[in-house]
């Protein structure tokens, strides 16, 4: 069957459709940040400035914030409250392939490590629709993590950029049923297809930040006790949150209660490894220093990620190089990582 | 400029004068510099001295052990010296090496003038009041007034007052150059109605990252109130009635040592006007108390000491 396409000025015609069924998001800078946010109904100018959202896509399914239940202390125990149900599904529109990919990994820990409630809730309800990149950035390296700026193998449908249209992919059997309901759409015809072909290679070949993650899970286990390579790599390192916080693939999370008299609300909330509170028990904190967080964090992703799931946690989407305030860059940083014979790449 | 200050701070090392060199070396991207700290003195080479030297670098000073060499722009210096005067640095341990600064280059500025994103530019460079950035091979000039931070364009001290080894000519303040930025203007001609509600949309979007925090050079606590957690002083959640608090404590803790470097500012990933908060608070303290903060070694610390004549009778 041959793929369907859509013009650039009928986007909004598609998403008008869309929004009867879905919540339609789409990159937004309303907010004062670019971020996925719910679709105005009107404006498509995103399709001009967006490269990515700073705010990445896991947002929609594990919101900096979100309450988990209410409670009221009655006279026998707690009644808990749960948050009303949301039945709209989100349908997140120009998700990028390497946020894409991200929400693969983490429906690792989150669907198959253990079945969070509140993610699938929202995951699995959701639709998304990928635009490919034609303008990566600088700090970029998806290719060098198993993805690439046109990759389709994470998301339902995938647009590419053909000059004023954007050629349709339909991945997944809900990609499908969603084009199949969908009014408006023109046959591709095989020029588009070579267009698209060609649209996927300049993109491919416009990501030049490369990262060789050869033997890293070895590497990284044979330097874990390597105090002074991990001193000098967290050195300049201020332990802000934003490159864990805003990391597409970084999930970790704190739970707190707020309660006034008898009633209250239990939250839960991004959290990151680079803050020392994070690791801190009552009589001790094993990640106090610095340079043990940093090791945390780089671990984590490069190291354990890939022993408990066989992926690298690291989509090289670039955030937390882009948004570093002091410029530490991970793929220096994984390029460092002493050799098993100590001698340094 | 450059040259100098890489044979100054091998000379340190290497006459054991210090045991650390913090300054800039080239970033991994363009238009950025990475702070370099290190004992070694073949590192030394690789120190620069540009118009994205961004960092405030006293903010690493208090983390450290040992005799530092530190490289200052005035704003730099004036945070070495707050922290002089709150003994949280002791004088002789630091070797100021001074560069006259003739102001940081605002990249936001500049990405809103040229309708590109900084790593869509070719090159920016300045030569004398003018700043030339190259896109797609053409050259726009721009004035500095332009495209320098805010906080640059207000800046009271280009080269360092107290420092040991000066690498250039000393710079003046640039004459009127009081640039508040237009958003205290417009907040301060609002009703307070619409200012809480700016700032209700603003704080609407922070993460709680706490990067403002911890390149704050003046934010020193060795436990922040927002990690403590009995009693707790407020939710770790990022609402924005929470983050609005953290930020208020934030500055009240940081007034008469704020040195107006605009970093907070900086390095927020989600982009909220935290300068208009700390500037004011800087005007608030020089207006009431007479203060600026950084300027002198030998004064005390604004808020951590009081004189009886200038207590008000609730406090006696």
């Amino acid at each position: 069957m041959a793929n369907k396409k859509v013009s650039r000025q009928d986007i909004a015609g598609l998403l008008e459709q869309w929004s009867q069924q879905f919540s339609v998001f789409v990159p937004s800078k309303e907010s004062g940040v670019a971020a996925m946010t719910e679709w105005d109904g009107q404006d498509t100018s995103f399709l001009d400035w967006y490269r990515n959202t700073v705010v990445p896509s896991k947002a929609s399914f594990l919101p900096p914030m979100e309450e988990m239940f209410h409670f009221q202390k009655g006279e026998e125990g707690y009644n808990i409250e749960p948050p009303p149900k949301t039945e709209r599904g989100q349908l997140l529109f120009g998700i990028r392939p390497c946020d894409a990919r991200a929400m693969a990994i983490l429906d690792m820990t989150f669907e198959q490590a253990l079945e969070d409630p509140y993610y699938l809730a929202k995951r699995n309800n959701a639709v998304l629709v990928g635009l490919g990149c034609t303008n990566p950035y600088e700090s970029c390296f998806c290719t060098s993590m198993g993805t690439s700026p046109t990759e389709s193998a994470d998301v339902d449908l995938m647009l590419i950029d053909i000059c004023g249209e954007f050629l349709i992919e339909e991945v997944t059997d809900k990609g499908k049923e969603l084009i199949a309901k969908t009014n408006g759409l023109k046959e591709a015809a095989k020029d588009d297809e070579a267009k698209a072909k060609q649209s996927k290679k300049t993109a491919y070949d416009r990501v030049t930040r490369k990262l060789d993650t050869e033997g890293i899970k070895d590497r990284l286990l044979a330097s874990f006790d390597d105090e002074g390579f991990w001193e000098k790599t967290a050195a300049k390192c201020i332990s802000c949150g934003i490159c864990t916080l805003l990391c597409p693939t970084c999930f970790c999370f704190d739970i707190n209660d707020e309660m006034v008299k008898k009633e209250g609300t239990r939250f839960r909330s991004w959290d990151s490894c680079g803050f020392p509170l994070y690791s801190k028990m009552p009589m001790e904190n094993p990640r106090q220093e610095k340079w043990r967080r940093v090791r945390q964090k780089v671990c984590h992703k490069y190291e354990f990620y890939p022993m408990t799931f066989d992926v690298i946690a690291c989509t090289g989407c670039g955030r937390c190089i882009r948004l570093c305030p002091v410029n530490w860059d991970i793929t220096r940083v994984i390029e460092s990582v002493p050799t098993k014979t100590g001698v340094k790449k | 400029m450059e040259q100098k200050l890489r044979q100054e701070a091998k000379a340190l090392l290497e006459q054991n004068k210090v045991d650390w060199i913090i300054g800039f070396e080239p970033g991994s991207l363009k238009f950025t510099a990475t702070p370099l700290i290190t004992r070694d003195k073949d590192d030394t080479g690789r120190l620069v001295i540009n118009p994205f030297i961004f960092n405030n670098l006293a903010d690493f000073l208090t983390g450290i052990k040992g005799r530092v060499g530190i490289v200052a722009k005035g704003c730099d210096s004036r945070s070495i010296v707050s922290l002089i005067q709150d003994n949280k640095v002791v004088r002789e341990d630091v070797v100021i090496l001074a560069v006259p600064c003739p102001g940081l280059i605002d990249l936001v500025k500049v990405e809103k003038l040229v309708g590109k994103d900084r790593d869509e530019l070719d090159d920016i460079t300045r030569e004398g009041d003018k700043i030339i950035v190259t896109v797609e091979g053409k050259k726009k000039e721009f004035a500095t007034t332009q495209v320098l931070f805010d906080h640059c364009l207000a800046c009271e001290l280009p080269t360092p007052q107290e420092y040991d080894i000066l690498l250039g000519e000393v710079r003046s303040p640039a004459p009127n150059v009081e640039v508040s930025g237009e958003n205290i203007k417009k907040l301060k001609g609002s009703v307070p109605e619409q200012r809480w509600e700016f700032w209700e949309n603003e704080f609407s979007r922070c993460i709680r990252c706490y990067a403002c925090r911890n390149a704050c050079p003046a934010c020193f606590c060795q436990r922040c109130f927002v990690e403590e957690t009995e009693p707790q002083w407020v939710m770790p959640v990022p609402r924005w009635q929470d983050n609005l608090i953290f930020q208020i404590v934030r500055n009240i803790h940081v007034a008469g040592r704020c040195t107006d470097c605009g970093e907070c500012e900086r390095v927020c990933p989600v982009n909220i006007p935290l300068r208009s908060l700390t500037r004011e608070m800087y005007g608030i303290v020089d207006e009431l108390f007479s203060f600026k903060s950084g300027m002198d070694k030998e004064a005390l610390p604004l808020m951590a000491h009081y004189e009886q004549e200038e207590a008000e009778d609730l406090f006696r």
